[in-house]
């Protein structure tokens, strides 16, 4: 037997008859019958209608047959949607206005749970992802901290082994450049033990991962690009597999480029390329690799136990290298989702908050608009149940429609949703984790069609129960003529004012975000941001010839300043510094320094930023008190330093400020850069007092700082800050040229970690600034919303009563009604119930403002409140009178033929 | 006059009401002496009740449909004994095995309630 036939056998099985098959077979049975009657005796005619009475109509016999058979409620439920589809073609103003009142809910609904599903739940494309965790150790006096620790290769097969680990990654980071172009381009390199492909489990959207085999003849020169970087330097081109790729002026091949969602590792910096590990022996000229792990554990091991277990390994480790480890520690297994969970969840729990509330006002606009309908369906709905519909019919067939509804909008939310879902990652992206990608896919599509039949019963249960319960006779007569008061206002008056007292609510968190958001902006910063750039270079680590020539203190000051010059000489640039890690809004390291040589039993801290004594002029940062160095103190190094107010306030109290002595241990590494004077042990003098900038986010109070020439410490890289005239941007290319002309192959970061911005840029990035950015935005339009959508409400219901009314006004302003009476009377349910909504909203408000404060960290302002109250009633009050207009408009005799 | 639908009125015996269930079981019945057309169906079983059975013309056509969807008959087209197109239902293998258990259920169920009814007072 074919395919075809098996196939064709199964659907015969299970298929119903088709309709004329079922009714040609009834009709010869009937006509088997006639004929018997006919035989004994009955003439044709009567044998006929006999026949039909006692078996029935052939007509009738094909919903005998789907009754039989299990398929009538089926029937029943496609006649109640097609009529349902009809009533809304029919309709088509109260469709739309339903619809899209729910196409807003479930849409921002939807697109919350995609965000979540993609940032709490499925994060990272990782294989056992749930299971990787991050080994970090916990410095015991600094415990909110956390450090991570590099292993030797040594020490990293002894963890392979380890009895709850499943497999260990070891990765390490550095910046590379790409040679062999015009510029130099800096870019970001993960080196990866050879293990990677089978940890990850992430299928490469071409070529292959990194293999084990990569690790013969120590490492093969082979690279895996990021997707992005894969984007910007080949244009995505699909036959990259097998060219070269010169780094570092070495030659890799490429095997493979990474999917998208593929961005490790977004902690430490997402790579550009990824490369064998083994290739750091011969590169560094290092005596061991170190790593830095990932661990994933075995299935069912719990975190407890896999501490309990790896916590002697790792002291063994600590007893090999003392220094890398603090003094007093322990280890910690960390999700790698843990980064994000604590503020993102806060973050989405409020953008939840506000998206039910947006649902509830839409299911609540959805019952108002089917009661206010409802009653110029009382008649249709009176012939139903007259001629034999039970309520439940009736009920079932209302709720079909409110359902057909929902699912409408269902369909265009989910729709809008996808765009809605990516607009907190556009606007907040440091806040969740580059590797969650929304799409949307099968769980987000259950909840969403689970959604839309929760919301249809749930906004069309009232109005169907309400409609279907009442006696036919009374209705059937016809509507009635005359001042006759509806029965079902109350019920919208209870929705109305539901509805008006959320719409507060969300109203009111909206004003409250966007008042702590341009709180935040208007915050003293204690430097100017605007038009200036940070510039980000890297000396060339990689270039023996290049690096020779500025291995002094003195030739790579010279370097840098000839950079500086060159920059500087660009028309249009006002003032260039130079400075490394002081970039605001979060600026230097955290370091421990002494006073006066004295060692406190408790050391004090403070940010210490290397900069030039331009710095300050640059950021406009303001003296205070003192000086700040010269250029010639500049180059030579000097033990000199300059603090910001923070500083002066907290140590103060017991010195002059400008008198004080400090050391700082944490400069005096064992790095031959050092200024190596004989002034090498001695305290750096304080010679000036600048005023705070922000240096610990924008939205934090500036802690303690101090400013020391950049040439007290020589890195491999510095920053320039660049002020011009207008929009630094402009003037990138030509610095770039300014750059090149000073050593052609220099080049200069661009994106990441250490990259090319402005400093207002610096600030956007900032993750306080950004959730209260997104919140502003977000709120806003969730409030705008909800504010349309019960505008919509209160505008139907006064519309759809004056509409039904239309001849009790005419009859009242006949009878000599004032105009304003009859006004009153058209918009006054309306009106109380807005009012007192408010007032409920009001009161609610104040209750959920001290829960809102503890997840905004801003509280309700009650100026914010009675703005937001005073927004929503005048917009009722329109929303009113605006259909109550058309009360007193109409000539009272045309009112009283309106029947 | 012969009617397989008997007239409330004038009952030539009391007309006995079938149990839930059991209109199935007596189709099957008929079926399995041989393939019959509906109506033939609703002849034979009038015929060997002795007309006594009150068969409602709905709950017979529901019967078959049921039936022939559990696939315990099947229906073919056919030529009726008068030249008509009919629709013939024969037992297939599925209905031979429920009519089978059927039989054996009935026939059990029905001693075992006979059994107890009949029981005198002082077999107690």
């Amino acid at each position: 037997m074919s395919l075809l036939a098996a196939i064709r056998k199964l659907w015969h099985s299970i298929a119903p008859r088709s309709h004329s098959d079922v009714e040609e077979e009834f009709r010869s049975t009937l006509d088997a019958y006639q004929e018997d009657l006919i035989r004994q005796g009955l003439p044709e005619e009567e044998a006929r209608r006999k026949a039909r009475i006692d078996l029935g109509q052939p007509a009738a016999q094909n919903e005998t047959y789907r009754d039989a058979i299990g398929l009538r409620l089926f029937d029943e439920l496609g006649g109640d949607i097609r009529y349902g589809l009809r009533a809304l073609r029919r309709n088509p103003g109260f469709a739309a206005v339903a619809v899209l009142s729910l196409t807003l809910g479930i849409g921002a609904t939807t697109a919350m749970f995609s965000l979540i599903y993609a940032v709490l739940l499925h994060p990272f494309p990782y294989a056992g992802a749930d299971r990787i965790m991050n080994p970090v150790i916990i410095d015991e006096q600094h415990p909110d901290e956390p450090s991570w620790f590099p292993l030797s290769k040594a020490q990293f097969d002894d963890l392979r082994l380890a009895a709850p680990v499943d497999s260990p990654l070891g990765f390490n980071n550095s910046h590379m450049e790409i040679t062999g172009g015009a510029l130099p381009e800096e870019i970001f390199g993960i080196y990866l033990t050879e293990n990677a492909g089978t940890f990850f489990g992430v299928r490469p959207l071409l070529g292959r991962n990194i293999e084990p085999y990569d690790a013969e003849n120590g490492g093969h020169s082979v690279v895996v690009l990021n997707y992005h970087f894969w984007q910007r330097h080949f244009g995505g081109d699909p036959h990259i597999i097998g060219q070269t790729l010169e780094i570092n002026h070495a030659p890799y091949t490429i095997i493979g480029v990474m999917p998208r969602s593929f961005a490790f590792n977004d902690t430490t910096g997402v790579g550009d390329v990824y490369l064998p590990g083994s290739l750091m022996r011969g590169l560094f000229n290092v005596p061991y690799l170190t790593y830095i792990p990932w661990i994933k554990l075995r299935p069912h091991v719990t975190l407890a136990a896999a501490n309990a277990a790896l916590e002697p390994i790792v002291r063994q480790f600590a007893r090999q290298h003392p220094e890398r480890f603090p003094d007093h520690w322990h280890l910690a297994l960390q999700p790698i989702i843990v980064p994000y969970q604590q503020e993102t969840g806060r973050t989405l729990t409020l953008l939840v908050a506000g998206v039910v509330l947006l649902l509830i006002i839409g299911c609540a606009n959805c019952s108002i608009l089917l009661l206010a309908r409802g009653r110029a369906r009382q008649h249709e709905l009176a012939i139903r149940s007259a001629i034999g519909a039970s309520r439940w019919r009736i009920v079932r067939q209302l709720l079909v429609e409110a359902v057909v509804i929902s699912c409408t909008g269902a369909v265009l939310g989910v729709a809008a949703s996808y765009w809605l879902a990516k607009l907190p990652l556009l606007l907040s992206p440091d806040s969740f984790p580059a590797e969650s990608v929304i799409r949307i896919n099968a769980p987000i599509l259950a909840f969403s069609v689970a959604l839309a039949l929760l919301c249809g019963i749930l906004f069309g249960l009232v109005p169907a129960l309400r409609l279907s319960r009442h006696d036919s006779a009374s209705m059937l007569p016809g509507r009635q003529i005359g001042v006759v008061a509806a029965p079902a206002k109350h019920r919208w008056s209870v929705l109305i004012a539901a509805q008006v007292a959320l719409t507060l609510l969300l109203v009111a968190t909206a004003g409250t975000a966007i008042r702590s958001f341009l709180h935040l902006m208007q915050m003293p910063l204690g430097y100017d941001p605007a038009n200036v750039m940070k510039l980000g270079i890297m000396l060339h680590t990689h270039d023996p010839g290049e690096w020779g020539r500025i291995q002094s203190r003195e030739a790579r000051t010279a370097y840098i300043e000839q950079i500086r010059e060159k920059i500087a000489s660009v028309p249009g640039v006002s003032t260039v510094a130079v400075g490394t890690d002081a970039t605001p809004p979060y600026t230097g390291t955290e370091s421990s320094f002494n006073i006066d040589g004295t060692r406190d039993r408790e050391q004090p801290q403070a940010r210490v930023m290397l900069v030039d004594q331009r710095y300050f002029a640059a950021l406009r940062i303001s003296v205070l008190e003192g000086r700040i160095w010269n250029t010639d103190e500049n180059t030579r190094g000097d033990f000199i330093a300059v603090v910001n107010h923070a500083f002066a306030t907290r140590y103060r109290s017991s010195f002059n400020t400008l008198a004080l002595q400090l050391s700082i241990p944490g400069l005096t590494s064992k790095n031959h850069y050092q200024v190596t004077s004989a002034q090498s042990t001695a305290a750096r003098q304080i010679i000036g007092v600048v005023g705070d900038a922000r240096n610990d986010g924008v939205d934090r109070p500036v802690v303690p700082a101090i400013y020391v020439p950049y040439t007290a410490v020589m890195l491999p890289y510095v920053q320039f800050f660049v002020r011009t005239q207008g929009d630094p941007l402009t003037y990138l290319h030509a610095i770039r040229g300014a750059i090149a002309s000073v050593a052609s192959d220099q080049q200069i970061s661009n994106g990441g970690f250490n990259g090319t911005f402005t400093l207002n840029e610096a600030i956007e990035r900032d993750a306080q600034y950004s959730r209260q950015r997104l919140f502003s935005i977000l709120f806003g339009v969730f409030s705008a919303m909800a504010l349309a959508l019960a505008l919509v409400g209160i505008f139907s219901v006064v519309a759809y009563s004056v509409a039904q009314r239309t001849t009790e006004f005419g009859v009242r302003l006949a009878l000599g009604a004032p105009r304003a009476h009859v006004l009153w009377v058209a918009a006054r349910i309306a009106l109380v119930s807005a009012a007192a909504g408010i007032v409920i909203g009001l009161a609610f408000d104040s209750f959920l403002g001290a829960v809102l404060a503890h997840w905004m960290q801003s509280a309700f302002a009650a100026g914010s409140l009675f703005a937001a109250a005073a927004l929503l009633a005048l917009s009722a009050l329109l929303a009113c009178l605006l259909p109550a207009r058309h009360a007193i408009a109409v000539p009272p005799a045309e009112a009283l033929r309106h029947e | 006059m012969y009617s397989p639908f008997p007239h409330r009125g004038e009952p030539l015996t009391k007309p006995v009401e079938l149990p839930q269930g059991t209109l199935e079981m007596l189709i099957l019945k008929a079926v399995s002496l041989g393939p019959l057309h509906g109506y033939g169906i609703l002849l034979r079983i009038q015929q060997i009740s002795g007309e006594r059975l009150e068969i409602l013309q709905g709950s017979f056509y529901t019967a078959i449909y049921r039936l022939e969807r559990r696939v315990w008959i099947k229906g073919e087209w056919g030529e009726s004994e008068n030249n008509r197109r009919a629709r013939f239902y024969s037992l297939t293998a599925a209905g031979t095995r429920q009519l089978k258990a059927e039989t054996a259920k009935w026939t059990d169920m029905a001693a075992v309630v006979a059994g107890i009814l009949n029981k005198k007072a002082d077999e107690i």
